[in-house]
């Protein structure tokens, strides 16, 4: 059970990884080959110990005793893209910086290839350099999330964000529509597949589409909301929340969102208020043009009824005393 | 026969007309922001008045740092120093009069002197307004302007709309206070007399 249960997971990982060389693929093309005008220390070594083979979709195979060659075509998952990778977060590393040094020795040993990969949290957790993205956060939340839980841990942090490729969506696509389309991009490799969504799963799955059948306008919410909005547990001491819920807890309440004290409209508030003190400065982002503020955001109506009427109240208290001074005439008083 | 003392000096009569200023915007464009919706703009435009009210509370943080520094090396400080022996008995005078003295002619329990600027009633409220709500308007205010400081979530609300609320109830205090002190302040030899003090700085007494 449990073996048939790893292999379902290997195979759905496996899928995974073509799916994204395929979309891999289509992105090539558009991205350039160095990262500005920077080339990286260990572009050479890369080159000769890793690339040679790994950077090709087809390679050549070298036998030094009998002085053969052959070509051979590169599956998709052992595939890097050096155009990408060189225009990625982590451009600037060897890749044995993160892989084996067994790896120099071809063919690659078993133990190489036994090797435990690094996680986000390795390198950015803990470092006060990287405080500021919460990876501890991120790392606990994902690890409540249904995508740690369900697959033992199989769907890592590589299955969304591939370490070779990764650009922080938010910084790389200046936010709005384009943000939004490529983050459900993310969801939508495995969760808009039946087939994939069926490796992992018995259960009859439905695709993304169907599901939301229910919402009203499905179309402009799926075109202006990031499916973690509603599909993970809102948190706004990080930018983007990890824990991912099981469907049935997804949001499904319209004033969960659309109200005056949702944690969304907390999140956005904090979002655009770093975001117009960061491009604009304090003077102008903060004080004089802060479009952070949403009328009636944090509105409380009884607060704001409870309020009118104490001044009312005070009002009324003075009118009544000045109504007996008149009436009684107190004599010269000297006060304050 | 009442003769007249120099009660408010010069630096008191600008912070206070300074901050009377800078409390005026902020409580119109305050509740302007509270009360207007897109299609009501109140008084002010939505937008205008929050940069207004962020301008005039900035401006309001530097004027009391300034009033601060003027209590703790001046002798101004002393009268916002409060003896709670013996206070309810005092507040208790004084309300009393306000009350019922006033208009039975009686005479001040409490009256002003270059020695005690504030009855106990209006120490007590003084104190309250300068020492506890304009601090935490100040502290919910700016937390507003930097809200990534703000916790996230308290005893289940968003920790931004607690602020919010918390900011705003303060507002409140303030409003009421500042009718008070309004109010209280026509109660002086005549309705305007203290009016005329605060601009002059000379005070009639007894």
């Amino acid at each position: 059970m449990i073996l048939s249960r790893y292999f379902v997971c290997l195979t759905v990982i496996l899928f995974v990884f073509s799916q994204q060389a395929t979309a891999r693929a289509n992105y090539q093309d558009s991205l350039p080959v160095t990262r500005g005008a920077e080339l990286s220390l260990y572009a050479e070594d890369n080159e000769t110990n890793c690339l040679v083979c790994h950077g090709k979709l087809i390679y050549t195979l070298t036998d030094t005793v009998m002085g053969m060659t052959r070509k051979q075509l590169m599956s998709e998952q052992n595939l890097v893209i050096p155009g990408m990778f060189y225009n990625s977060v982590h451009w600037s590393f060897s890749c044995l910086d993160c892989h084996s040094e067994e790896f120099k020795i071809f063919p690659h040993s078993i133990e190489a290839r036994f090797e435990t990969s690094w996680g986000c949290i390795d390198c950015h957790g803990y470092d006060p350099n990287y405080e500021q993205y919460g990876f501890e956060e991120i790392d606990a939340e994902y690890q409540k999330s249904v995508h740690y839980t369900a697959t033992d841990g199989l769907i890592t942090c590589w299955k969304c964000h591939d370490p070779h490729y990764y650009n922080p969506l938010a910084r790389q696509t200046r936010g709005g529509r384009e943000y939004i389309i490529r983050s459900n991009e993310m969801c939508l490799r495995c969760h808009s597949n039946a087939e994939v969504m069926g490796l992992i799963t018995d259960e009859n799955v439905e695709i993304v589409l169907p599901k939301h059948e229910w919402l009203p306008d499905v179309d402009r919410h799926l075109e202006a909301v990031r499916c973690i909005d509603c599909h993970t547990r809102m948190n706004d001491s990080v930018l983007v929340a990890h824990e991912v819920m099981p469907a049935d807890s997804a949001v499904r309440g319209c004033t969960d969102c659309h109200s005056q004290n949702s944690i969304l409209m907390g999140t956005l508030y904090k979002y655009a208020a770093r975001e117009s003190r960061d491009e604009k400065g304090f003077v102008n982002g903060v004080m004089l043009r802060n479009d952070s503020y949403v009328i009636g955001a944090n509105r409380s109506k009884l607060i704001s009824f409870a309020g009118l009427l104490i001044i009312g109240m005070t009002l009324a208290f003075a009118l009544v005393h000045t109504i007996f001074r008149i009436v009684v005439k107190p004599k010269d008083q000297v006060h304050e | 026969m009442s003769k007249s003392f120099y009660h408010y000096p010069a630096w008191v009569r600008l912070w206070h007309l300074t901050n009377a200023v800078l409390c005026l915007f902020l409580i119109v464009t305050g509740f302007s922001m509270l009360y207007s919706d897109p299609d009501n703009a109140l008084v002010v435009k939505f937008q205008r008045a929050v940069s207004i009210h962020n301008v005039c509370g900035v401006l309001l943080t530097i004027s009391y740092t300034l009033f601060l520094f003027g209590n703790l090396f001046t002798s101004n400080g002393k009268h916002y120093l409060l003896n709670i022996k013996g206070l309810g008995k005092r507040l208790w005078k004084q309300g009393r009069y306000y009350a019922y003295g006033y208009f039975k002619g009686e005479e001040s329990p409490f009256p002003v002197s270059s020695e005690r600027k504030f009855n106990p009633l209006q120490q007590v409220s003084y104190v309250g307004v300068m020492y506890f709500a304009l601090p935490m308007l100040f502290i919910t205010g700016w937390a507003l302007m930097f809200p990534e400081f703000i916790l996230k979530k308290f005893l289940g609300f968003s920790g931004i709309f607690l602020t919010d609320q918390f900011h705003v109830i303060l507002g409140f205090l303030v409003v009421i206070f500042l009718f008070i002190h309004l109010y209280v302040s026509t109660m002086g030899k005549t309705p305007l007399s203290n009016f005329r003090s605060i601009i002059t700085g000379w005070q009639e007494s007894h």
